[in-house]
């Protein structure tokens, strides 16, 4: 591909994914600013965006860290609560794992929830690696700069948490998943998906988003099947 | 302790991220698996979107008075209304503050 096409490319991805990045601002804000409140050094707490990257697990690692819970079980949480991560992974897997080793280890660090939501419903043909690597570098740098801000700016936001700006990220994926709920299997999909997540979340199992997740998956797919069969 | 942790935990989400992209790891998709993958959209981005829209301070909230249901409401009813993925969010975030100074 000439540089001009993957230029194109890259910068399309950047501004797809500019909405998501910013919707995720507060908790950036929150991410850098909650560390230094945990009595992280400011290296470890931008240290937690740049090498881990992973918004939830950032924060639950913080807030376990601050009750004083063990390295171990920080860790088998953080296991459970991004294994959604493996699913991602397996579902681009037709569109990464042809690439060269730079490009798939690159946009393998790079795989986030956004991520997987703007890059995804591409296939083989129309998948194109710069417009990918756009969208996962334009997370990466506004995820960094916003736990930067949140270091500096430490324990100086009073309430970020209570503004409610995470509905930004609701409405995204609402906006979303509503062109692609097109067929009875997919309502069940989406219905058990939602189900399961409020119980299992009333529940507060660790990994309630995955579980869910799984769940409406496996219903939908049974409902495609048995669709088949009565077909 | 701090940094071993920070490290376990980058160990882990690159684990989880990469190991299904290695091309040696020797899973074949059948028709089944990518039937059932192709739900993963669907699924996982509901479950990420229920706890946001129906916990609040590790309590269920399900009255219809809740900003956020109504206004994940308008978000679906903007969506299939304009096919618009900015329009929808814009106006559906500009609803939700609406509904949280109103109710």
């Amino acid at each position: 591909m000439s540089d001009s096409l993957a230029r194109t490319a890259f910068v399309r991805g950047t501004v797809a994914c500019l909405p998501l990045t910013l919707a995720c601002a507060p908790w950036g804000l929150l991410a850098g600013s909650t560390a230094i409140d945990a009595q992280l050094t400011p290296a470890q707490s931008q240290g937690l965006s740049l090498f881990v990257f992973a918004g939830a697990a950032q924060l639950v690692a913080i807030g376990m860290i601050k009750g004083g819970a063990s390295a171990i079980s920080i860790l088998i949480t953080t296991l459970l609560l991004t294994s959604q991560h493996l699913l991602y992974a397996m579902h681009l897997r037709p569109l990464v794992s042809p690439l060269e080793p730079r490009w798939r280890l690159g946009l393998g660090f790079l795989l986030t929830d956004e991520f997987f939501a703007l890059v995804s419903p591409f296939d083989q043909r129309t998948f194109n690696r710069w417009y990918a690597l756009g969208v996962g570098l334009c997370m990466y740098v506004g995820w960094n700069i916003f736990t930067l801000l949140g270091v500096l700016l430490g324990k100086s936001i009073p309430g970020l948490d209570q503004l409610g700006l995470e509905f930004s990220i609701a409405a995204t994926f609402i906006a979303l998943i509503t062109p692609v709920v097109r067929n009875i299997p997919t309502v069940v999909c989406v219905a058990v998906s939602l189900l399961a997540v409020v119980l299992f979340s009333h529940w507060q199992w660790e990994s309630a988003i995955v579980l869910a997740g799984l769940a409406g998956m496996v219903a939908g797919y049974l409902c495609k099947r048995l669709g088949g069969y009565w077909a | 302790m701090i940094w071993a942790i920070i490290g376990g935990m980058t160990l882990i989400l690159f684990f989880n991220r990469y190991l299904f992209l290695e091309p040696r790891l020797p899973i074949r998709l059948n028709r089944g698996v990518k039937e059932f993958l192709g739900f993963a959209v669907p699924g996982m981005l509901t479950a990420i979107c229920g706890p946001i829209i129906f916990v609040k301070d590790h309590q269920l909230d399900l009255s219809p008075a809740n900003p956020y249901l109504l206004a994940g409401l308008c978000a679906i009813g903007l969506m299939l209304w304009s096919r618009n993925v900015l329009l929808s969010v814009a106006l559906s975030v500009g609803l939700f503050y609406l509904f949280r100074w109103w109710l």
